[in-house]
């Protein structure tokens, strides 16, 4: 199995790419498992989970470190058994900083169980200026970027391209070694990347 | 010394009075499923139940020792409370904590508190509990119980980008939210003080500075941990996640009587900052050590964190249900032969 966490602020779009990647990643024979936290934060209904063969798993709730950790090892374990997917695409919600779930996923996972796919932070451009003046969220957004192997630059349709430009330099500054990519679900760009990165990125731990 | 109760000691020990060892204990949730699977308690059902929630707790102290017997389990008592909607997985297999489905608050007006509070949501619950508890095992044994922090709670009830966003720019208005919610959360120690409970844990896992400032955490939330510690019963303990050096000092003056941190924090730098006098409690991971670990190793990590600065060894958050039998043992004995002489 290869986990792959999907983060970022609330409203960035991570549902809507999730659910995106699973159908595209079925479509090509892929089996994928999705961990959410609240599986009624995650609108993937039923006839999208038949008919995509996905599995959807809820992981609880609790202190983001420790009871999830708890609840992260226990379903590892039951998916392999089980539906054995291919890809386990995990959206903690909240405030879970990617490098305190990374590090959970590698504190509880067997060796050999899986590997680590790379961690995908959405940004929100058409929100980029004020996500990081806020100080109070500052410090979560740039943790978040921090974290990030692939920084996808979401709703890149909705944003004139000087404005994209300028928040692809702020993120660019927060963290100058992830793969950055443009992203629109709604007209595929990206697409193609993201769910290549999925597949196959080498990530180190 | 004559010879101490666990309760003694851990009282002792919180009043900063002379003990014979450091307690072992906990001021979180701490049922395991070895205990669960021997009392035959679905933990679905656990949390809300209140002679299930007792036996499950006191089961830590009759069936290995833990020096405790901490009542609730979850972290969502106090939003249901507030008319946040749980899911209590009743229907999936394996161990799963409660969660909150849906959010009840947009503003500190939406902030209701029920005026018959003891009898509201799963208060009887753990009030319930405490009081068997009380009843079973009132001499021997400390009851602890625990209350999420202000800011945290507010991320329990109030979806979290708009509380985020509206501390910034109008932290006036999360302001309103906080002072609603520490009125709430004071009235509901007292609630559980008059229920029985000894030590009281407050909870503010939303100030760890992995995700809050330390210029935010003392300009938004230390206040209203201020005053909640002020108007709280005592013996108080304040517990915040992450790596808290960077607040440390804020943290310890907040008022309460003895600090906990988590694994990420270097104990020996936080003991260097609050000085010989301050009761730290911590800090082992509860994951690595005492689920994941071997039994042989579960004793020399905790014993690090005694050398290393805390004054009792108490796990970093939550102990997830799945330890195994043999390394809560393996804890126990390690910390009743570990020799350290106490001021």
């Amino acid at each position: 199995m290869r986990l792959v966490q999907v983060a970022g602020w609330l409203g960035s779009g991570k549902t809507t790419l999730i659910i995106a990647l699973s159908k595209g990643l079925s479509r090509k024979g892929v089996k994928v498992a999705i961990l959410v936290n609240e599986i009624g934060a995650i609108p993937v209904d039923g006839r999208v989970i038949q008919d995509y063969g996905l599995t959807v798993k809820d992981i609880g709730g609790g202190c983001i470190c420790c009871q999830m950790a708890g609840s992260m090892m226990k379903t590892l374990r039951l998916l392999r058994e089980g539906p054995d997917p291919d890809i386990v695409i995990l959206e903690p919600t909240g405030i879970a900083v990617p490098h305190a779930v990374k590090e959970m996923v590698l504190s509880v996972a067997t060796s050999g169980e899986m590997t680590l796919g790379p961690t995908i932070v959405l940004f929100d451009t058409t929100r980029a200026a004020k996500l990081l003046s806020y100080e109070t969220l500052q410090g979560v957004i740039t943790t978040q970027l921090k974290d990030a192997d692939i920084i996808a630059l979401s709703k890149s349709d909705a944003i004139a391209d000087v404005d994209f430009a300028h928040a692809g330099e702020s993120v660019r500054v927060i963290n100058p070694r992830a793969q950055i990519v443009r992203l629109s679900v709604s007209n595929g760009e990206g697409m193609a990347e993201l769910t290549q990165a999925v597949e196959g990125m080498a990530v180190q731990a | 010394m004559a010879s101490l109760t666990a309760k003694d000691r851990v009282m002792r020990f919180l009043n900063g009075e002379t003990v014979d060892r450091p307690p072992i204990f906990s001021g979180m949730g701490n049922v395991i499923k070895p205990v669960l699977d021997k009392y035959g308690i679905n933990f679905a059902k656990v949390h809300r139940d209140p002679e299930l929630m007792a036996r499950a707790a006191g089961g830590m102290y009759r069936e290995f020792g833990f020096e405790c017997a901490v009542v609730p389990f979850d972290l969502g008592v106090e939003a249901e409370v507030l008319g946040a909607k749980m899911n209590f997985y009743d229907d999936v297999e394996g161990l799963l904590y409660p969660t909150v489905k849906e959010k009840s608050v947009k503003n500190a007006d939406d902030v209701r508190i029920p005026a018959d509070l003891e009898h509201a949501g799963r208060l009887p619950v753990v009030v319930g509990a405490i009081k068997a508890l009380r009843r079973e095992l009132g001499p021997d044994v400390a009851i602890g119980t625990y209350v999420l922090g202000p800011f945290t709670l507010a991320g329990q009830v109030k979806e979290l980008d708009a509380l985020y966003e509206e501390s910034f720019l109008e932290p006036e208005k999360t302001g309103k939210l906080l002072e609603k919610l520490s009125d709430f959360i004071i009235r509901t120690f007292r609630i559980y003080q008059d229920a029985g409970a000894d030590y009281f844990t407050l909870r503010e896992m939303g100030g760890t500075s992995d995700v809050m400032s330390p210029r935010s955490f003392k300009s938004l939330i230390k206040p209203h941990l201020q005053r909640i510690l002020s108007e709280m019963p005592h013996p108080s303990i304040l517990h915040i996640c992450g790596d808290t050096n960077a607040i440390i000092t804020d943290m310890a003056e907040c008022g309460a009587d003895a600090v906990s941190v988590d694994h990420k924090n270097c104990l020996a730098e936080t003991r260097q900052k609050l000085g010989p006098k301050a009761i730290i409690l911590g800090n082992f991971d509860p994951i690595k050590v005492l689920h994941k670990g071997a039994a042989k190793d579960v004793g020399p990590a905790v014993i690090e964190s005694l050398k290393g600065g805390a004054n009792a060894v108490w796990p970093g958050c939550d102990l997830w249900p799945e330890v195994p039998k043999e390394n809560m043992e393996a804890l126990m004995k390690a910390l009743k032969e570990f020799k350290l002489t106490v001021a």
